[in-house]
């Protein structure tokens, strides 16, 4: 891998070890997306969703699935790294944290995204919605990095505490609520036909979002997984 | 053994007297707002409560990013201070904006922006409690309270313009399509002097609090390294 | 178009009622915490006193 900096070097190390992990094992997915599509029939029968109904609260199911899923992966990307003694291994290395951070962070990013593209066919086909628009995929993106930027940071605490399983959400949930608002709204305005200008506010949102957050987290991550 | 400092009793006399001053203003000197009656005088300490929460925690974020460069503990025992009394305050925020909010708009709660802005930021800091209340070693909770606390706070404006451009599309309250009418009438010059007396009589208020909270902590380190002292 | 304004000294009476509900039971707290801590300190001098004095 001559050519790449040290830095990017260690990020590509670390998303394909989480990968490779993965892949092997398949734990991660598998969990995420068999709850996520428990989660949808959760909320079939739970809303009893007439057609007209659905089609204004479609886009809060899915993110909120999402959300519920993408809790799952944080949690467990990070348990697994704690429990196995990797994180320790990684520590040692002489890599810079934030490449870790990144590295994490993005391996997480896939395995959301991996979720949502695979829930959004499963959604449309279940409910003859058509969720396949341009728009919307760029929204489920945006809105799944800003939640896992933060998520990534704060999982690496919560699981070095006690109550670990419990405060994932806890402490991810009240400062998603800008990412989650705005993507639910992008969403739904994709869905319903609205327009650029309706939908652009939210995109703005998002991506400052995006941009602050993973700008800290990758500042401070350092000081989370310090010894 | 550490004396307690003359200044603060100053202080402590100071939060008293204009506490009190505050309170009579407000049953006494402030008028009677001519359509909601006496519920109007509830906005008086309702602001200035959420006025010390913000405070509080912009205090606790800033005391984590000097945790974070200085590693002096001390800083973390203001941030926990300042969380707990901003807690304090945004509860006294929130609820007072309710019991404002229910003659006039015949609901207990009307989404109104900043309210449920203050709700969600008194779960970020109830998280950051938790969060600490997690973690054995002084030093770890320290620098982990110290990052939520920054992220925590950061969230708070993201949170509020998301809230309101959210309901500028969903008036939620009949007749409210301005998200900032919620309760709107007319200042007379007698109430903004009531009003900012109080936010001046809450801000004394708040760092006597501060201060004392703060000795509280570091009495409680004190008992536990005695406490470790004494075990060995 | 009212003449007198509502009636609301109640809700008044609510709000002020919770507002110093708040303040007194956080001064109570950081008070009783205060004493319980003091009298964990006076109690560990006394075993520290105890322990040193037993040492020598």
């Amino acid at each position: 891998m001559s050519g790449l900096t040290p830095f990017m070097s260690a990020m590509g190390a670390v998303i394909w070890k989480d990968l490779r992990a993965e892949w092997r094992s398949r734990e991660v997915i598998s969990a995420m997306l068999v709850f996520a599509l428990l989660v949808i029939l959760i909320f079939n029968f739970a809303l009893d969703l007439q057609p007209n109904v659905r089609a204004g609260i479609s886009s809060g199911v899915l993110w909120v699935t999402l959300a519920f899923a993408g809790t799952l992966g944080l949690n467990r990307s990070m348990a697994v790294e704690k429990d196995r003694g990797c994180l320790d291994g990684l520590l040692l290395a002489p890599v810079d944290r934030a490449a870790i951070y990144l590295g994490k962070a993005f391996a997480n990013l896939l395995f959301m995204l991996l979720v949502a593209f695979i829930v959004l066919p499963v959604y449309g086909i279940l409910y003859n919605t058509n969720m396949i628009i341009p728009g919307l995929l760029l929204v489920i993106l945006l809105g799944s990095e800003g939640y896992v930027a933060v998520g990534t940071l704060l999982a690496s605490m919560a699981v070095q505490a006690r109550t670990r399983d419990i405060l994932l959400p806890i402490l991810l949930f009240p400062v998603a609520v800008p990412v989650v608002v705005s993507a639910v709204k992008a969403t739904g305005g994709y869905l319903a036909g609205l327009g650029w200008e309706e939908i652009q506010p939210w995109f703005t949102l998002l991506v400052v979002y995006d941009v602050i957050f993973t700008s800290v987290a990758f500042m401070v991550f350092d000081s989370v997984v310090e010894e | 053994m550490l004396q307690k400092p003359k200044l603060l009793t100053v202080l402590d006399v100071a939060a008293i007297a204009s506490f009190l001053a505050a309170t009579a203003l407000v049953f006494f000197y402030a008028p009677l707002e001519r359509v909601m009656g006496a519920v109007q005088k509830v906005f008086y300490f309702h602001v200035a409560s959420g006025w010390v929460g913000m405070l509080s925690f912009l205090v606790a974020a800033i005391v984590g990013i000097i945790y974070l460069i200085r590693k002096d503990l001390k800083w973390d025992s203001v941030g926990v201070a300042a969380v707990e009394i901003g807690i304090a305050f945004t509860l006294i925020n929130v609820v007072t904006g309710a019991i404002w909010a229910r003659p006039i708009w015949n609901t207990w709660w009307t989404w109104d922006p900043r309210l449920t802005t203050a709700t969600i930021m008194e779960l970020v800091y109830l998280a950051y409690l938790m969060l600490r209340a997690g973690i054995e070693e002084p030093e770890r909770r320290a620098r982990f309270g110290a990052v939520y606390a920054i992220v925590g706070f950061l969230s708070v404006p993201l949170t509020f313009f998301s809230i309101r451009l959210f309901r500028t599309i969903h008036p939620v309250v009949i007749g409210s399509n301005d998200p900032g009418a919620m309760g709107a009438f007319d200042m007379t010059p007698t109430m903004t002097q009531v009003f900012l007396f109080s936010l001046l009589a809450f801000t004394i208020v708040y760092f006597d609090l501060l201060w004392h909270r703060i000795r509280l902590g570091r009495l409680a380190e004190r008992v536990e390294s005695l406490r470790l002292k004494v075990q060995a | 178009m009212m003449d007198q304004p509502a009636n609301t000294i109640s809700y008044f009476i609510a709000g002020y009622g919770f507002i110093f509900g708040v303040m007194i039971f956080y001064l109570a707290s950081l008070i009783i915490r205060w004493r319980n801590l003091k009298q964990d300190e006076a109690l560990l001098n006394e075993l520290d006193q105890k322990e040193t004095t037993g040492n020598e």
